[in-house]
């Protein structure tokens, strides 16, 4: 890690760390009503409270409102000397509520046509056909629940007003999309918003946006003139900060009695929030087996509920759930050997456009052993504990996408700095950029600095979603450090009269290929006294007509105690196709932390709404319960690493989501292969797991099984 | 507030009431305070005057989870419910004394929704969620008591001594009524100061999570056999920490529709714990 000893020493800054002189401190009010709507709101009482200096409501900040239709919807705020003094001022507003009655279930959202968007319609071929013609369906309904982001840095930005220029100061995760996004809202240049984010304390989708924080923060520092801080505590980073939305599944597989898949249909439901958009739940269904026949209809249902965000591979996460149990299931009725089922539907080429490079059959390949220890797995089952295994596949994007830029400086000194107003979110970033410039460059990484994080001293970068970090700034990188390698180069073969092509840089010296020069590089560029090496580079299109995606598959071992519906997850091998990897120690936590928190998903948490009035219960993390360390499993990880060839000048994809997509599915078909219970709903809680191990029994004895 | 630090049982005693709360550890009592669940208007540090440490069968209730769960003299229940309680920071700092005396999790109550419990007209959590609520005496309040430890010290028969009066655990505890919404039946300026712990034959403690650590019990399952008789504590069941005679008391649960899945694991726990600390 080119970062680590910042980050150890505790200099790496954070947003949280941000102090700036005479900055104030902002707190939010919430609605404590789902839906309401504010009929009176005085502030006077609030403004004359100790150490007070702002306050402002829905008529000052459009990212307030007087009909707050969620619990939890920020309403006003108050800049305060201290966070204290702001929190206990937000008592003294006085507010004059009109509850009206939330609608918090979904399919009755649905129902009544209360939608956030058309429904989205995809079909292609004859799926009720396709059904009527097949030897065996399956159908079943999921169910996923909602789960926060829980970041370790809570939402926030310190805003600062330098005569027309605001500078923002926040933990996101795209500081050119707060600078335009801020500048629109609030009618001034982008240039005129500067936009800093060194170091980040993880988003995972949640921070994409500037966020009611960063607007209140502005607008109270405009009225005082003084630096703001609005940081969400944990308990509002709970109530108000994002969520991947709670889904319901009603989904059909038809076959052929040899397995092959001939009808895929779904019905999905996305819980969206108050707002928020259709995230694409569908998309497994879709795209990850070949299928001439499918049809699936995604609604977004507008409840009073906090607004969902995007949350690691949104939509793929919830539908690659539902879908890959449905396929176990279809595997157990056909009795065929799950992984032969997936191989046997295998999408060889895409259903619209051919794949820039596709190795999951590789990824199965290497699945193998993994999955032949399910045999020895089962012996160790008795009469309390059952052993079994299970796999998904996983389908996702991550091709990422220009534009993006990046600068190079080398200096006399023969050091280089990579230069580019990205944001690092904690991914190893920095690391992985520099050893794109060193690899590029031919020197030692330690040669290489990265400066990044503010949009005043860069040029524009993407955003950091999507797993589209890598895919998207590697290639710059790459490109403005061969830029800076050629000029280098050139100056060489005119110093020594050598021609351009003979010459190279390696471990930190230029070289001739003859052997007979090498010089190091710092005495190259230190002809050049103060002039410095500058090298620009640019992100290049994606390939046209053929579609960038990301594959692979999980198998997880697990042990279920039947009586008490304890699970435990022993061991989970992940196997991804990517691309070319840059950094394998960086890349396998990405993968361990996104199993990590796919067990989160999995098996504990979920975030509990009181069902009368629509109150988040699960506000703290003793509620709302994410894994422990103690959760997590033995974890394999393999990367095919095999460089996409049709993809940029890195034939890198990004890793950041694909882990996360298929482990409760793998998790859920482990469990079936231990117990023969079919999981049908998430999180598999002690209550899910014995109700469906007593389905499963109902089932064996031939009664219909309860719901 | 105010902070006063006493030296002794007697002067704390003189200070407690009258809205001064005793503080050990503070692993709860300052959630409570931080979140307006209580108001203190002052704070009466009683480590200097409550015993800590174990001498033989004695346990000062000063004494941290931490030390217990490591103490080889602790009954194996004891230490396992230590053990398995919270997290290690919290095991700290928290004692036993005030794990005992620790308010429920229930999130309605947390929220302060005028329930009960404090001092309201209902129960939210029965016309609620209530997933994590009782399946025991909860005619009234359903909340679930989350004390791994004092289900532990009830198997044992612990006796508590205080500053006002010498006590069977159990009795530290009372049902919430309508009209009166305490669980404990400890006045304000009463201390607890020692426990007495029975050394059993054989225990065993067993609980069920929704993770494998950090969580309190969804059922917890004490068993102890000492002078060749079982006695059963559970965790997580009714409002107060709750005795079985048998596993057939487990018939007379009155679990609502989102505790029913408590029953079996609770059933299968105490007959886990019963053939653990069977003879022979
Ligand atoms: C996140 C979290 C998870 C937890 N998980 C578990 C769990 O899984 N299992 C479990 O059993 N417990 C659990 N606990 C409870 C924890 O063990 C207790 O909070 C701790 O033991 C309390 O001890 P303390 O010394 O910090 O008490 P304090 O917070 O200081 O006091 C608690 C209460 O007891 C009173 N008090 C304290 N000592 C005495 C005394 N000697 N005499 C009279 N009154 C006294 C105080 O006035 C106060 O009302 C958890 C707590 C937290 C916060
Ligand atoms: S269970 Fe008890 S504490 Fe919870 S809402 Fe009901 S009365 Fe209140």
């Amino acid at each position: 890690m080119a970062d680590a000893p910042q980050r150890a020493r505790g200099e790496a800054q954070y947003t949280a760390d941000v102090l700036l002189p005479g900055m104030l401190h902002a707190a939010l009010l919430r609605s404590p009503h789902a839906y309401a709507r504010v009929k009176k709101i005085d502030v006077r009482r609030a403004l004359e409270a100790p150490g007070v200096h702002a306050a402002v409501g829905p008529e000052d900040v459009e990212a307030l409102t007087d009909e707050p239709g969620f619990f939890g919807a920020p309403v006003a705020a108050i800049a305060a000397n201290t966070v204290e003094q702001a929190r206990a001022a937000l008592e003294l507003i006085d507010v004059e509520w009109e509850p009206l009655e939330p609608l918090l279930d979904p399919d009755e959202a649905v129902r009544r046509g209360q939608l956030t968007d058309e429904p989205r319609r995809n079909e292609r071929g004859d799926f009720e056909r396709a059904l009527a013609d097949a030897d065996v369906v399956v159908e079943g309904e999921y169910r996923t629940q909602v789960v926060l982001h829980n970041p370790l840095e809570t939402h926030q930005s310190v805003c600062r007003w330098e005569g027309d220029t605001l500078e923002i100061y926040t933990s996101t995760q795209y500081i050119w999309g707060i600078r335009s996004r801020v500048a629109k809202q609030l009618g001034v240049e982008p240039d005129n918003v500067r936009v800093v984010c060194n170091y980040m304390g993880g988003g995972f989708g949640a921070k994409n946006d500037p966020g009611e924080y960063t607007y209140v923060a502005a607008e109270l520092a405009r009225r005082t003139g003084r630096p703001v801080k609005c940081a969400l505590t944990r308990r509002e980073e709970n109530l108000a900060a994002g969520n991947r939305n709670a889904t319901i599944q009603r989904l059909t597989v038809g076959a052929r009695s040899d397995g092959t898949i001939t009808a895929l249909g779904g019905e999905f439901v996305n819980a969206v929030g108050w707002d928020g958009w259709i995230a694409p739940t569908d998309g497994p269904m879709q795209t990850l087996y070949h299928c001439e026949n499918v049809r699936t209809v995604t609604y977004g249902a507008k409840i009073n509920t906090a607004p969902m965000k995007a949350f690691r591979a949104p939509g793929y996460v919830e539908g690659t759930f539902g879908l890959e149990c449905l396929l176990d299931e279809l595997a157990a009725r056909l009795d065929v050997d799950p992984l032969e089922l997936r191989r046997k539907n295998y999408a060889h080429s895409s259903n619209e456009r051919p794949y820039s490079s596709k190795n999951l059959m590789e990824c199965y390949r290497r699945a193998e052993p993994h999955w032949e220890r399910r045999h020895e797995l089962r012996t160790r089952s008795d009469s309390t504990w059952k052993y079994g295994a299970g796999l998904a596949s996983q389908i996702w994007y991550g091709g990422g996408g220009p534009p993006s830029y990046a600068w190079t400086r080398v200096g006399s000194d023969g050091r280089i700095t990579v230069i580019t107003a990205m944001q690092d979110i904690g991914t190893g970033t920095r690391t992985a950029m520099a050893q794109i410039a060193a690899e590029e460059l031919g020197v030692p990484l330690d040669r290489v600095r990265v400066e990044l994080g503010d949009s005043a001293r860069g040029p524009f970068a993407s955003i950091s979603a999507g797993s589209s970090t890598t895919p998207s700034m590697g290639p710059a990188v790459r490109a403005a450090a061969a830029d800076a390698k050629r000029q280098i180069i050139e100056i060489a073969a005119q110093r020594h009269h050598l021609e351009e092509r003979v010459l190279d840089i390696s471990d930190g010296n230029v070289v001739s290929a003859d052997g007979n020069l090498s010089s190091p590089l710092e005495e190259i560029v230190g002809l050049l006294e103060n002039a410095q090496i500058l090298g620009k580079g640019a992100r290049g299109p994606n390939p046209t007509g053929m579609q960038v995606l990301t594959f692979g598959v999980q198998v997880a071992e697990v042990a279920v105690d039947v009586e008490t519906g304890e699970v435990r997850v022993l061991r989970v091998a992940a196997i991804h196709d990517v691309g070319r990897v840059i950094n394998p120690l960086g890349a396998s936590s990405q993968v361990e932390g996104g199993i990590i928190q796919g067990i989160g998903h999995t098996l504990s948490e979920q975030r509990l709404l009181d069902p009368a009035t629509g109150t988040v219960l699960t506000q703290s993390l003793d509620a709302y319960r994410l894994p422990t360390i103690a959760d997590v499993p033995e974890i394999v990880c393999e990367l095919i690493d095999k460089p996409d060839e049709h993809l940029t000048n890195l034939g890198s994809k990004g890793l950041g989501e694909p882990p996360i997509v298929p482990i409760a599915a793998a998790i859920a078909n482990a469990i079936r292969d231990a117990t023969g219970a079919d999981i049908h709903s998430l999180p598999i809680t002690r209550e899910e797991m014995l109700r469906a191990l007593e389905a499963a029994k109902q089932k064996q004895r031939g009664a219909p099984a309860a719901v | 507030m105010e902070l006063r630090q006493p030296s002794s049982a007697e002067e704390a005693v003189g200070l407690l009431g009258n809205g001064h709360v005793a503080l050990a550890g503070g692993t709860e009592i300052v959630p409570l305070l931080r979140d307006g669940l209580l108001r203190a208007d002052a704070l009466i540090d009683i480590r200097r005057a409550v015993p800590r440490g174990i001498h033989g069968t004695t346990i000062g209730a000063g004494t941290t989870l931490a030390e217990l769960e490591v103490d080889p003299g602790i009954p194996v229940v004891l230490r396992e419910a230590c053990r398995l309680a919270a997290s290690p920071q919290l095991r700290a700092m928290g004692s036993i004394g005030g794990n005992l005396l620790q308010a429920t999790r229930c999130w309605y109550w947390r929220l302060d929704f005028p329930c009960y419990l404090h001092g309201g007209d209902r129960c939210h959590a029965k016309d609620g969620r209530h997933d994590e609520h009782a399946i025991f005496g909860n005619d009234v309040c359903a909340s679930a008591h989350p004390s791994d430890v004092a289900a532990a010290l009830l198997a044992l028969g612990t006796m508590l001594r205080t500053t006002a009066r010498e006590l069977p655990l159990a009795e530290l505890y009372r049902l919430p009524t309508t009209d009166d919404p305490q669980t404990t039946t400890l006045a304000d300026d009463e201390l607890i100061l020692e426990l007495e712990v029975p050394i059993p034959e054989a225990s065993v403690y067993l609980k069920a999570m929704d993770r494998q650590r950090w969580s309190f019990p969804i059922v917890g399952v004490a068993a102890a056999r000492t002078a060749g008789e079982v006695r059963l504590g559970l965790a997580g069941v009714a409002p107060v920490p709750w005795t079985l005679t048998s596993v057939d008391d487990l018939d007379r649960a009155t679990p609502l529709p989102g505790t029913a899945y408590k029953l079996p694991i609770a059933r299968a726990l105490v007959a886990r714990a019963l053939r653990a600390v069977a003879t022979g």
